[in-house]
């Protein structure tokens, strides 16, 4: 009888077999989803304070995360996970100059239309206005420090703010850097040098 | 790198995550819908990919299949093919040669007798 249900199995794997092949197949694909979910939880607040500190623009940054992320899903999902941050930041890193260069073309297209400007729509203050979270005296001393930081990054140029707001704020080490930014460690490690002495120029003497 | 901007990059740093950590709920609440978007984004390309590929699969199988069954099934056809072949050898054999010489000397045999039957 053992002998029969064996010669059984063994002559009927097939459909079994793709039953099991299937049900791992689907396993696999919603894991990945499930690691993406978790990736993309944990770098969005991020992402999009440094799109915001890059753009200077509540509404804009959070679209450019949201494209990023579209995009990072669409083209990189099967890629392994320790390359989607570096990847993540890098689609978001084009998506934030893309959206610079419309913002120059903006600018001077409304230059010449006289009253332009005044037409935009006033942002909400509502969305700028952060949670007032933690010791009030810290939190503002905080907000002060990251304005002024933000006044100085806003004068460097966008390869030096760039290394410094991937490198200080994401935490992201040099080669990931590099590969966020798309060029060499030895370039990283300079652009993140020129910015944090600019920093400490400007910061240093106020203090 | 000297200590005030080791120090300058701690306290910036720190800004920072208190910046991010106190995000206003409607920006936390829009960032999670556009990670969900992204996902739903990332299952539709699933569904999309398993609903092409999957019955484009199974297809391509039962055409091999077919083909292979066809081919059993015509292999017998090709017996008579062969069959025309081993004539052709047995046209073509040494033996076949041999006997043509054979007629080559008895063709002029005759022609000699009728040479001899004139003069």
């Amino acid at each position: 009888m053992p002998e029969e249900s064996m010669t059984r199995s063994a002559t009927l794997p097939a459909p079994t077999a793709l039953a099991g092949g299937r049900r791992a197949m689907r396993e696999a694909a919603l894991e990945s989803e499930r690691a993406l979910e978790r990736f993309l939880a944990g770098i969005e607040r991020r992402a999009f304070r440094i799109a915001q500190l890059a753009l200077r623009d509540h509404a804009e940054a959070e679209d450019a995360v949201q494209d990023a992320m579209i995009r990072l899903v669409r083209n990189y999902a099967g890629h392994p996970p320790e390359q989607w941050r570096p990847l993540f930041y890098r689609i978001l890193r084009n998506r934030i100059t893309d959206s610079q260069r419309r913002e120059k073309v903006r600018r001077a297209v409304m230059a010449w239309w006289p009253g332009g400007d005044a037409e935009d729509e006033a942002a909400d203050p509502l969305d700028s206005a952060m949670d007032p979270g933690g010791a009030p005296d810290a939190v503002l001393e905080g907000e002060e420090l990251l304005a002024r930081i933000e006044g100085v990054l806003a004068g460097l140029s966008s390869r030096q703010r760039e290394a410094f707001l991937l490198r200080n704020f994401e935490g992201m080490d040099v080669a990931q850097t590099a590969m966020a930014m798309g060029c060499t460690e030895g370039s990283v490690k300079t652009h993140y040098f020129r910015a944090l002495q600019a920093l400490q120029e400007v910061l240093g003497e106020a203090e | 790198m000297n200590d005030r901007m080791q120090e300058l990059e701690r306290k910036s740093r720190a800004a920072f995550d208190a910046s991010v950590g106190s995000l206003p709920a409607a920006t936390r609440s829009r960032l999670a819908r556009s990670r969900a978007r992204a996902l739903e984004e990332l299952r539709h390309r699933r569904l999309r990919w398993s609903s092409t590929w999957i019955p484009a699969g199974a297809a391509a199988a039962a055409v091999v299949g077919v083909m292979l069954w066809q081919g059993e099934r015509a292999a017998p056809l090709a017996e008579p093919a062969l069959a025309a072949f081993e004539d052709l050898e047995l046209v073509a054999g040494a033996d076949e040669l041999d006997m043509f010489e054979e007629d080559g000397d008895f063709y002029a045999w005759a022609a000699e007798q009728a040479a001899g039957d004139v003069g």
